[in-house]
């Protein structure tokens, strides 16, 4: 009984949803904040002390909106594809070791690696879907953009993710985690900065934000949702671009695991973990500051021309510095 | 008279030496030639044979009392303007079109249709331009006898469906209300996956009636009036305005007056560019750059209110001179505004030169060549961006230009970026320009009184706007009200350039191409 209480501690509270909810809004915070001092603006300050509470408001303030579904649409589509690529992308979050541990207990297996890939490529498609589902013009391009970006950036990923695999000799993200006594970063560089570039494009945020170009498609997949529905396809997106630093961090920046100097050893992971993840978003967010937008051919012939084959020159490379250089 | 406009003037006496076409120097611009409906043709035709830049400024239709005027307003290098008059009966209203001749006409001619009545036969695409599609038939607006109480609408009609035909076409509709615009007007884009195949503008959606309002207003009052028909190029349109007035009046403005008169012209300028640089990086998805520029716009609006004291609007045009005079003491804090803005124009250069994600975005984006300039009778930065070297401060000078050294920018390429670049640079000239005429602003006093009826009379006069060429034609019948104040504004020149060239682009490129003509649609509509 005592077992049971811990784990639905541990899931809906403490590591779990209720925490990864509002680490969340705080990251999404950062962002806005960084992205504004970056263009001499202030971004938030009225809501909380510097504004901290305000993408929590904006999501409060959409909940209570009105929810309308177009008569055109796919309804049950519409409805449900913004929940279901939220809760599938906080499942996925739910097997990163966030205090040492993943949030659900005893869930790590062997190649979860390739599992959490997996579900990310499902909760994007869920995204597409919800575009395509609202039957608007606007909405069915940027749904088609969503998709033609993905399929050529979910390659890349997966091989680059398979770097720190052979690195570590795992295919289990706590091992891979684990096994950075030095962080992969440092070991493979290569595989590092070409992973924050592809992600870069995974998260659709500037120079590849194609689908939600709103100067071309207005809100793109979004266009025509409104309410609640919106609060969750935002969601989505911030907790995408958490998920996304999450696995840097796990991967090359030697997940939680840093020096403990005293107490709780799960404490000082826990700090590790998040500033390691703050420090992957400031690093996205000064790229997203620094670029034009590029055009989905040019995104595309960049994909499948340049990061594509690299990416392949980066396994092969570190292979053979896993076989022969550090064995 | 130049060598080069005599030229001009005897080609068009030798052509029609014994028709019923007159040939009248130094009327409404440098040559008036009266032909009718059925020469005017002929006339067009000699103009494009004796000068490869001739285009189209606008088509004026006017109400005549028993006739209905159509002035064509014909821009040539050599001559500056040569309006041809044709006058059509009142009953029966036709003319043959010349827009096969000079495609840029065609836009000219819906308007004239619309406010007039006037049908020209053979138009591509006749149909309402400015009016409502539910607007009565047979109600023309600027014609004298209209009234329009009691106006019967008619039903609007349907729309068509979305995809007529073809499936894999899908209609997407940018605007009246779309993020992509800063002011509504509508673009129907039909894409075939991401690649436009057909654009069908429609115009009209804020359009005010400021040509007619002006008809009952004093010219005091219409100077405030058409300085609001942009709130951007203001002091060009009072300034187009004025100088007009001026011209009737044959009143000589004081030399201190055109100097301030330039200066608030540049600051218009200034103002504008920095605008468009800015909001193109939004189009693009820079906002960083976006913000840059618009934190740079604001000591242009703080200087333009050290002037005029208002931020946007200046209000410092009036018939005779200027209303306020720029103080001594301010000139040092104007100048050293002006260098700060002058020290970070490096950097933005850079910035739109050489960065490679602008580069992608906007290099052989929109590409609009020389010829194809000529023929729409493309104007403005986007004319001088294809290489075309028109600018009316260099052509025809006026206030105080012709005294004010400063370099014509142009580029040859033709694309996005050729014309923000020549944006660019006209930013570092304008400074140029105004800290030229603060250094050598004359002395003495800064305007002359004049009376406030105006003799009848008639002329036409164009201002470089920021956006390009803005051109009035005012007609004054002797009382203290005018007859006539055609106003053609830049951008309703531009929007044929990016029909042209948005066709066959990617969806994409369709916001970077048209802001690159920096659209102002409040112009546009009047």
């Amino acid at each position: 009984m005592v077992l049971d209480l811990w784990f639905f501690f541990r899931v809906l509270v403490f590591p779990g949803f209720t925490f990864l909810f509002f680490f969340t809004m705080f990251c999404d915070w950062i962002e806005r904040k960084i992205e504004a001092r970056m263009q001499n603006r202030m971004g938030p300050t009225f809501t909380g002390p510097a504004g901290i509470l305000q993408p929590f408001a904006d999501v409060v303030k959409l909940l209570t909106k009105e929810d309308i579904v177009p008569s055109g649409a796919k309804k049950t589509v519409f409805r449900l594809a913004p929940i279901l690529s939220f809760s599938i992308i906080i499942f996925a979050l739910s097997f990163l070791p966030i205090d040492g541990t993943a949030v659900i207990p005893n869930s790590s297996f062997s190649g979860d690696l390739i599992f959490v890939m997996t579900l990310i490529t499902i909760a994007n498609f869920f995204l597409f879907l919800s575009g395509w589902a609202s039957a608007n013009p606007y909405g069915d391009i940027g749904a088609a953009r969503v998709l033609t970006q993905f399929l050529g950036y979910d390659i890349p990923l997966i091989l680059l993710a398979l770097a720190p695999a052979f690195l570590a000799g795992s295919l289990t993200i706590s091992a891979i985690a684990s096994s950075q006594y030095l962080p992969f970063i440092v070991l493979a560089p290569w595989a590092f900065v070409l992973f924050v570039i592809t992600l870069q494009a995974e998260l659709e945020k500037d120079p590849f934000d194609i689908p939600h170009a709103e100067s071309e498609v207005v809100g793109g997949l979004e266009t025509e949702f409104c309410g609640g529905k919106l609060a969750f396809l935002r969601l989505t997106r911030d907790t995408q671009i958490v998920f996304g630093a999450a696995l840097v961090v796990e991967l090359f920046l030697g997940g939680p695991y840093g020096p403990v100097f005293f107490g709780l050893p799960a404490f000082w992971y826990f700090l590790w973990f998040v500033l390691k993840l703050l420090g992957v978003v400031v690093i996205t967010e000064y790229v997203t500051c620094l670029f034009a937008r590029l055009r989905i051919d040019q995104v595309l012939t960049a994909n499948w021309k340049v990061l594509l084959p690299l990416s392949v020159l980066s396994l092969t490379l570190t292979i053979a510095v896993a076989t022969w250089v550090y064995p | 008279m130049s060598q080069k406009e005599i030229d001009i003037l005897s080609v068009l006496q030798a052509e029609f030496k014994d028709t019923s076409v007159q040939v009248q120097p130094e009327q409404l611009g440098k040559v008036a030639v009266i032909a009718d409906a059925s020469t005017h043709r002929d006339v067009f035709k000699a103009l494009l044979e004796a000068d490869e830049k001739t285009a189209v400024i606008a088509i004026t239709g006017i109400d005549l009392g028993a006739t209905i005027g159509v002035f064509y307003h014909i821009r040539t290098s050599k001559a500056g303007i040569i309006t041809i008059k044709v006058e059509v009966p009142r009953e029966k209203p036709r003319i043959k079109t010349i827009s096969d001749l000079m495609p840029g006409a065609a836009f000219d001619e819906m308007e004239v249709t619309d406010l007039v009545g006037v049908v020209f036969e053979g138009h591509p695409s006749p149909g309402r331009l400015v009016l409502p599609d539910n607007w009565p038939d047979g109600v023309f607006p600027l014609r004298k006898d209209t009234k329009l109480d009691n106006l019967q609408f008619k039903q609007t009609p349907p729309s068509e469906p979305e995809s007529a035909g073809n499936e894999n076409i899908v209609k997407i509709i940018v605007g009246p209300q779309h993020p992509a615009l800063l002011e509504p007007e509508k673009f129907a884009l039909k894409v075939e996956g991401e690649i436009v195949k057909a654009v069908e503008p429609r115009i009209g959606y804020v359009h005010r009636g400021i040509e007619k309002a002006a008809e009952s207003r004093t010219y005091l009052q219409d100077v405030y009036l058409v300085e609001r028909i942009c709130g951007i190029c203001n002091a060009c349109h009072a300034t187009c305005f004025v100088e007009a007035v001026e011209k009737i009046l044959k009143t000589e403005v004081p030399p201190r007056a055109k100097y301030i008169r330039t200066v608030l012209l540049e600051l218009n300028r200034l103002h504008s560019h920095m605008l468009t640089l800015g909001h193109a990086g939004l189009e693009i998805g820079f906002e960083t750059l976006f913000q840059y520029f618009w934190r740079d716009r604001e000591p242009i609006m703080d200087i333009t209110e050290i002037i005029s004291g208002n931020r946007v609007i200046s209000s410092g045009m009036t018939v005779g001179g200027v209303r306020r005079d720029i103080s001594e003491a301010d000139i040092p804090k104007i100048k050293g505004m002006l260098t700060g803005l002058r020290k970070k124009l490096p950097f933005y250069k850079k910035v739109y030169e050489d960065e490679p994600s602008i580069k992608m975005r906007m290099k052989n984006v929109g590409t609009l060549k020389r010829e194809d300039a000529l023929k729409l009778c493309i104007v403005g930065p986007t004319a001088r961006g294809s290489g075309v070297d028109i600018d009316v401060r260099k052509d025809e000078p006026y206030e105080a230009y012709g005294e004010i050294p400063f370099k014509l920018i142009t580029y040859n390429e033709g694309d996005t970026w050729a014309r923000m670049n020549v944006r660019m640079y006209e930013v570092e000239e304008s400074i140029n320009i105004i800290e030229y005429a603060l250094d050598n602003l004359p002395t003495g006093p800064f305007r002359v009184r004049v009376p406030r009826v105006v003799p009848a009379g008639e002329t036409v006069n164009r201002v470089e706007a920021p956006r390009g060429e803005l051109f009035y034609y005012l007609k004054s019948n002797g009382t203290a009200y005018p007859e006539r104040v055609k106003v053609r504004t830049p951008t309703f020149a531009n929007i044929p350039a990016f029909l042209a060239t948005a066709i066959g682009s990617n969806i994409a490129d369709v916001p970077p191409n048209f802001v690159s003509l920096d659209p102002c649609f409040s112009c546009t509509d009047r």
